[in-house]
């Protein structure tokens, strides 16, 4: 299969945003936004300084927080 | 009708079947969307929609220039994103070129 | 020394976890609950075990004749417990802050 040059893997992108501020959405609805300081292949995040926002307004804040991969939709930079 | 083991292979191999078009695995028909928009409905009520960068065997994306919809009753649009990593566990059906729900 | 090093930094999400073992950690779970205990034990399922817990459940009461909602929130203490890795959204360690 040919490979686009363009091509940007899911690996890639994850590589590009560590270390970034970025916006996590929960399938729940609930969003966080933090510093992403790693995460793994099941979409674990460790996030610090972060932010949970439930329906756009903000609910809580903590200084590290893990977050268990199955709860994300996605993961974006901000 | 019951048909033999024997009977249905010959059934399907046919010469018409042999000369058919290669088959073009699922993967392989996302693969070659890369670089081009795609429409992504989830098992959920929600969709996305913007240009595919990448994937991988999970089948979670990279998305660029995103819109997101909620598509419970009408459809509406609720997030644009300049690019996301849409987790793949929750995603029903993809379609290439697509142009998202109508929007209400 | 390196060792040291190694065992105090953040590699993957589940060294958060392991940097909170004995510590009290607030976790989040399904359902709109909220567990905060002494982390004992864990495993890469974040299946966990928490002791001198505080458990909160939030509910929402929903009145139907002024049709307003209203949220309740019910807390009992268990000395200890053990929390399938499934139900779990979020765990935050204690605020290491200097």
């Amino acid at each position: 299969m040919s490979e686009p040059a363009n091509k940007r893997t899911p690996t890639d992108f994850l590589n590009s945003i560590l270390g970034q501020r970025v916006f996590v959405r929960l399938n729940s609805g609930i969003d966080y936004k933090g510093l992403l300081s790693c995460l793994d292949g099941y979409m674990n995040i460790a996030l610090e300084q972060t932010e949970e926002y439930v329906d756009g307004e903000l609910r809580n804040r903590y200084g590290d927080a893990f977050i268990r991969g199955n709860n994300v939709l996605y993961i974006s930079a901000i | 009708m019951e048909l033999s083991v024997a009977a249905r292979a010959a059934l399907y191999n046919t010469p018409q079947a042999a000369m058919a078009t290669p088959q073009l695995l699922p993967l392989e028909l996302i693969d070659k969307c890369i670089g081009s928009r795609i429409w992504v409905k989830m098992k959920t009520e929600k969709e996305f929609v913007g240009k595919l960068l990448g994937f991988d065997d999970y089948v979670n994306m990279v998305l660029e220039d995103v819109s997101e919809f909620e598509t419970r009753g009408m459809s509406k649009r609720i997030a644009s994103r300049k690019q996301i990593l849409l987790n793949g566990n929750n995603i029903c059906m993809l379609v290439p070129g697509g142009r998202g729900p109508a929007v209400d | 020394m390196a060792d040291t090093a190694a065992a105090l930094t953040v590699e993957e999400p589940l060294d958060l976890v392991r940097l909170s073992l004995d510590e009290r950690i607030y976790v989040k779970l399904r359902g709109d609950r909220e567990l905060r205990g002494r982390l004992h034990a864990y495993d890469q399922h974040l299946n966990m075990v928490l002791g001198e817990v505080e458990e909160t459940i939030t509910m929402v009461d929903v009145n139907d004749e002024v049709q307003t909602q209203s949220l309740r929130s019910v807390n009992r203490t268990v000395p200890m417990l053990f929390v399938r890795g499934d139900g779990v959204i979020l765990v935050s360690p204690p605020s290491r802050a200097a």
